[in-house]
């Protein structure tokens, strides 16, 4: 981090990005790419303006705010996501999609900063593409979890923040990591990431059963991520389920938590 | 005491608090509303800085090619820097592939450009509004940092909470119970941003002095022009 | 015995006086040393074909990689000394991954060969900004084909750095031979089954040894399935129709 921040450090006629634009060739990273204040400012370092928790009076609102989950079981691994973001208390959108497709076999979930976790799994994609170019087979999911939380530690307590599930099916079979931005990376069965995610694990842990079949186990994501639309306010607007097969993932429906509500009152 | 020394002594004997605020808010608001085959970018002129009006006509929206059109919104400064530089990325594209740019390339192109300033972002909201290759118009909105979206309609900006709801109702037709929605035509789309400025004009501060109107159609893009209150 | 090219073929940063880069044409001589490699574009897709030179019985033909994939929509066949290739074609993949995620679309055949042929002039000492990569010219010698939107496209790239665009290439030592065979066979509304047919047709007049499923490698890219290796049973239907 320091060399990189070197490398810029003195040159306020040059933006840090558009000089590497320049030296590109072959060797692009992403990293690179990331223009940092090249002068000190102590007010935009240690917050960058950006970080709820570091500055209460943050002016730049990013969106935030979700309910995620994903579970094995026997046909595969089950992903549900909510669709709203937050921006503040005004409710930036409804129809974000949270679950990221990586590529045609590998998923990942959405938490925390959009943006961050939009462009780290992109990156990750491009990743795992010129491993399979070079390889000739396709990345696991386990090194392909580790390839992202190694990309985004080195900007830990920089402001990232990120909370995503990366699930797939490989050599070994299904597979669920969690990754986050402070560098943490756990193998599980269940996981639920997010402000809602309480609310979830109380009907997800209740219902959750290895041997469920497909159809129950997706109907489990769904009822979990509706009732935590309808206890979490920063989570809401609809459901959107995918299941990760043998074949690679299917994305399996996207359901509005208003029809939802009234579905699961029996009317 | 001489004038000098009056000036030095008040100078260095009153302590001083550095900091350094790089952002402000300079208002305004800005739509898009994608059509089968025409999107529609509109935004207000003003900008202003606290109670004072900068400027009357400062257009916050840029016509990005002959398919995309951009608009900012929040803080001017930044919103152009980022217009500036993304118009000499098009350029480049333009002569190392030698074809026009896409709206979907460009959003990406966007995006990304946001995120390489994550660690000192530009204090933006774009909208972007255009043609996509298949015809049909499209609407991205993106955050400060880059995370985006493809969208029917959307309003950023400090009327966005007034304007955004009054188009989920007449674009999206959102919790609507009626089955024959009508079809969202060019006139309609057009109407709908006048009266969304205009009203967004009556109860928001920032809003107000021009509306400028981007339309973008397969054959082109043309602008009209509507003034709103000045008050 | 070079008594023309004098001292001037010892830099590779000098010039002669007639104004040639000795170097440079060496390593275009270096690709007639390899195995020849053939390239045809239809307009239903391009195919490659290539010669491997199975030079012991005991060598596993398998290994030999002469067609190498750069992404879904692109493909590269290569003649001359094929360890070169490995930097260009690590490159060229790098650049149409680096293309898409940046603009979310595929590059252009065009693009990511001019990105290659940016590779190619980075030997000798490094100028300003730039790091050299290599202590002299590559010797190797490239058939990229792909399909983008202006359809099924045939690029040839050589040591110098130059790029031409070809309807049928043939490279390597028996490429004289090939190419001319191609000028004769050669059809604007060729099918890709006769292209396949005919690059192999085309290899087998040139190749020492007799064709056959394992002493030649052949490849196809088409806007339905991308690129593609075709396997030993594949190859020999297409030998069967010889």
């Amino acid at each position: 981090m320091d060399a990189f921040v070197n490398r810029f450090k003195g040159s306020s006629t040059f933006l840090a990005d558009e000089i590497s634009m320049l030296d590109g060739f072959g060797s692009y990273d992403a990293v690179k790419e990331f223009s940092q204040p090249v002068f000190e400012i102590p007010a935009v370092q240690n917050a960058n303006c950006t970080d709820e928790k570091s500055d209460s009076e943050c002016r730049i609102k990013i969106e935030h705010g979700t309910t995620t989950l994903a579970f094995k079981f026997q046909g595969g691994i089950i992903v549900a996501v909510d669709s709203r973001a937050s921006a503040g208390n005004y409710i930036a959108s409804q129809t974000v999609k949270k679950v990221i497709e990586i590529n045609p076999y590998l998923l990942g979930t959405m938490a925390g900063g959009a943006a961050d976790c939009q462009f780290w799994q992109r990156e990750l994609g491009r990743h795992c593409r010129l491993y399979e170019l070079r390889n000739k087979e396709r990345i696991s999911v386990a090194a392909a979890s580790k390839l992202l939380a190694n990309m985004v530690y080195p900007y830990k307590r920089m402001g990232i923040s990120m909370g995503t599930m990366v699930t797939g099916w490989d050599k070994t079979g299904p597979n669920l990591f969690y990754v986050d931005s402070d560098g943490s990376r756990y193998k599980n069965d269940v996981f639920s990431v997010g402000s809602g995610a309480t609310f979830a694990y109380g009907v997800l842990d209740s219902g959750l059963d290895y041997e469920l079949s497909t159809n129950d186990a997706i109907e489990l994501g769904r009822r979990s991520i509706y009732q935590a639309t309808y206890r979490d306010a920063a989570s809401g607007g609809s459901v959107r389920i995918y299941h990760v097969e043998k074949e690679g993932w299917k994305f399996i429906g996207l359901y509005d938590v208003g029809k939802l509500h009234w579905e699961y009152c029996g009317l | 005491m001489n004038p000098v020394d009056f000036y030095n002594e008040t100078l260095t004997s009153v302590p001083t608090e550095h900091g350094f605020y790089p952002y402000e808010s300079n208002g305004g608001t800005a739509l898009a509303i994608a059509g089968e085959d025409f999107c529609v970018v509109a935004s207000d002129t003003r900008q202003s800085n606290g109670y004072l009006i900068n400027a009357r006509y400062a257009p916050k929206a840029f016509k990005m090619s002959e398919k995309a059109v951009l608009a900012n919104s929040v803080f001017a400064a930044d919103g152009n820097a980022l217009v500036r530089r993304l118009t000499q990325r098009i350029q480049w594209y333009k002569h190392s592939h030698e074809k026009e740019i896409s709206i979907t390339a460009l959003a990406q192109l966007v995006s990304n450009t946001l995120y390489y300033k994550r660690f000192f972002p530009f204090y933006t909201q774009v909208l972007l509004g255009g043609i996509d290759e298949s015809g049909a118009g499209v609407v991205y909105s993106f955050d400060p940092v880059g995370s985006y979206g493809l969208e029917v309609c959307r309003a950023n900006g400090t009327a966005s909470a007034l304007i955004q709801p009054f188009l989920d109702n007449q674009v999206e037709f959102k919790n609507v119970q009626f089955d024959d929605k009508p079809r969202m035509t060019l006139d309609r789309a057009i109407c709908i941003a006048k009266d969304a400025f205009t009203s967004a004009t009556e109860r928001d501060i920032y809003t107000g002095d021009h509306l400028e109107i981007f339309i973008i159609k397969q054959d082109g893009i043309t602008i009209e022009s509507y003034p709103l209150k000045k008050d | 015995m070079f008594l023309t090219r004098s001292e001037y073929d010892r830099g590779v940063n000098t010039f002669s006086p007639e104004g040639r880069l000795f170097q440079v044409e060496y390593a275009i001589e270096a690709i007639k040393l390899g195995s020849t490699a053939v390239g045809i574009q239809t307009s239903e897709g391009v195919v490659l074909a290539v010669e491997k030179r199975v030079t012991s019985p005991l060598l596993v033909s398998s290994s030999i990689e002469k067609i190498m994939e750069i992404d879904t929509h692109l493909g590269c066949a290569m003649s001359g000394l094929t360890a070169d290739s490995r930097t260009m074609i690590d490159h060229a993949r790098v650049e149409a991954q680096n293309h898409h995620f940046t603009y979310n679309e595929k590059i252009k055949v065009e693009s990511v060969t001019q990105a290659v042929c940016d590779l190619a002039l980075r030997f000798g000492e490094s100028a300003h900004g730039e790091e050299s990569i290599m202590s002299r010219p590559f010797g190797v010698a490239l058939l990229i084909a792909g399909v983008d939107e202006k359809g099924p496209q045939l690029y040839h790239a050589d040591p110098s750095g130059t790029f031409m665009q070809y309807d049928a290439k043939a490279i390597g030592s028996g490429s004289e031979g090939a190419q001319t065979e191609l000028q004769e066979e050669y059809d604007k509304s060729i099918s890709l089954v006769n292209a396949e047919t005919l690059s192999l047709k085309v290899l087998k007049q040139v190749m020492e040894e007799k064709l056959n499923n394992t002493n030649v490698q052949l490849a196809s890219i088409t806007p339905e399935h991308g690129f593609r290796i075709y396997s030993e049973e594949e190859l020999q239907v297409v030998i069967d129709r010889l």
